[in-house]
């Protein structure tokens, strides 16, 4: 227990865990005190969920570990791989955009086919906006620092982005409390 | 004489305090129905504490209601200096260390009605509703309500309710064994009767901000040979709400959108058929209390993003089948 806390015990059975899943299983399968913590965390769990069959058995797992001992060792195969995305660097909000304008230039030159494309409108102002739909920009226009994205890795990132974005404005009217999607939305970069 | 005395007693601590609580303590559904309604009525300018992890920001927020619609800003007092102005059309978002604006479609007019669902009672059948306490926030007295969901595959809440306004002072999006997972909690809120204009004017000036526009382009709808979307798998109580066709500023084609929700919780399912490979994020990620989950059919991305569990929007979005 030394270096994990309850609440990251917790995070980890409730697969909420942020860090790296790996390292925080090998710790936890050489500490007798998480393994213990853990199997209280997941009782809890099932009481609060009323899932608690009528008899528990709390040597079971010990049983099985026992059992576990004199079995060969099987190697496990390999995890799928997961891009454990923290998502959304407030940068990527408007590289997205950008990175869209751009994507969408490069797309209309080669299919000649305006219209089919989403209609995204940009514009530079210098004055107050007026959010005008306006021919698509040329790269220059937009500012240096959200150009640099254009790995496929940050499109599908920037994908992600939209829809949290989308999402978020649906979710901001069937919730209880609308602006808590937007309090997300302005908060989004620290978690980089 | 010590009879009659425990009588008496028994009377006071049996009887009467029953009759006092019967008294004072509201009923959780009435409770919630009133903030949802106060927090569109009333006018209220607030400064409330966000975290996340680790993570504490500071933001403010100004809301004035009037002509059946809404208008709000907020702004981020730490860090960046972001706003969010949300009026009846439409959503700017101002990220000034980019200098840019983020123009969305707003809404809150069109759905204003259907904020809560009416009346709340009928997700009971999910969550468990429970007036817990009682508690100051902000200097204000309030009510504490645990709602609890009935299984595994929903967050359940916390909210903390002023006894005068109605309005929310703290609320907490909890997990399944109770840890908080993201906490909102006001430091500061004034109800006022007016709320002036300039207030609810961004303060960024936006020269030289670049605007980004996502306009919905009706030719956009028209193709009828592509594929239907369904989600075949959801937790109980769980239907679909809304369906549409979104353009989204990264994809070429519009996205079909599928909504689903049980009164508090909601999933969105999106489905985008990609012609370049590869550019996936495939699995999991998260923010805070949203989770998402994306997985490949053929040349479609389905992604699944909800305030739910993990294993939920897992699970409905290897459930999505199509047909036409």
């Amino acid at each position: 227990m030394s270096e994990y806390n309850n609440e990251q015990l917790s995070a980890l059975v409730d697969g909420e865990y942020e860090g790296n899943n790996d390292k925080a299983f090998e710790q936890l399968i050489h500490s007798q005190e998480m393994k213990n913590t853990w199997s209280r965390y997941h009782l809890i769990g099932d009481c609060l969920r009323e899932q608690l069959p009528e008899k528990i058995s709390v040597q079971l797992s010990s049983r099985i570990s026992k059992a576990l001992l004199d079995e060969p060792t099987v190697l496990a195969p390999q995890k799928t791989k997961q891009f454990n995305l923290k998502p959304l660097a407030g940068f990527a909000i408007a590289a997205s955009v950008a990175m869209a304008a751009v994507f969408t230039v490069q797309q209309s030159n080669e299919t000649n086919s305006i219209s089919t494309v989403p209609a995204l409108t940009a514009s530079t102002s210098t004055a107050i906006p007026q959010t005008q739909t306006f021919s698509f920009p040329d790269a220059q226009v937009l500012p240096a620092s959200v150009k640099k994205s254009d790995t496929p890795k940050e499109v599908a990132n920037q994908r992600l982005n939209n829809y949290l974005m989308n999402h978020n404005e649906y979710r901001s009217n069937g919730s209880m409390n609308g602006i808590l999607p937007y309090v997300r939305l302005v908060t989004i970069e620290s978690q980089e | 004489m010590r009879s009659q005395l425990l009588f008496l007693v028994s009377l006071l601590l049996g009887g009467m305090p029953a009759v006092c609580v019967a008294d004072s303590l509201p009923e959780p559904h009435v409770l919630i129905d009133e903030m949802s309604t106060a927090s569109r009525s009333l006018n209220y300018d607030g400064v409330f504490v966000y975290t996340l992890g680790k993570q504490i920001d500071t933001m403010r927020i100004i809301h004035k209601a009037g002509n059946g619609y809404s208008y709000e800003r907020l702004i981020s007092l730490t860090g960046h200096a972001r706003e969010v102005i949300r009026d009846k059309d439409q959503v700017r978002c101002y990220f000034p260390e980019n200098k840019a604006v983020v123009v969305e479609k707003s809404r809150l007019g069109k759905l204003i009605s259907t904020y809560l669902p009416n009346p709340i009672k009928s997700i009971s059948d999910f969550y468990i509703f429970e007036i817990v306490g009682e508690d100051r926030i902000a200097g204000l007295d309030a009510w504490i309500i645990n709602i609890r969901p009935i299984d595994k595959y929903r967050y359940g809440y916390q909210l903390w309710i002023d006894k005068n306004s109605r309005l929310l002072l703290k609320s907490e999006l909890k997990n399944q064994l109770g840890v908080t997972l993201e906490q909102i909690m006001f430091t500061q809120l004034n109800v006022l009767d007016d709320i002036d204009d300039t207030l609810l004017e961004p303060s960024t000036a936006a020269d030289g901000f670049t605007w980004y526009k996502n306009s919905p382009d009706e030719s956009l709808n028209t193709n009828e040979s592509e594929k239907q979307w369904k989600v075949t798998w959801m937790p109980a109580g769980f239907s679909m709400s809304e369906q549409s066709k979104e353009p989204m500023l990264t994809s070429q084609m519009p996205v079909d959108h599928l909504v689903y929700s049980d009164g508090l919780a909601m999933v969105s399912i999106y489905v985008e058929k990609l012609n370049q490979r590869p550019e996936m994020i495939v699995g999991a990620s998260n923010f805070g209390g949203v989770n998402t989950y994306a997985v490949f059919a053929g040349e479609y991305q389905i992604t699944a993003v909800g305030e739910v569990p993990k294993s939920t929007v897992k699970l409905m979005a290897d459930s999505v089948k199509s047909y036409h």
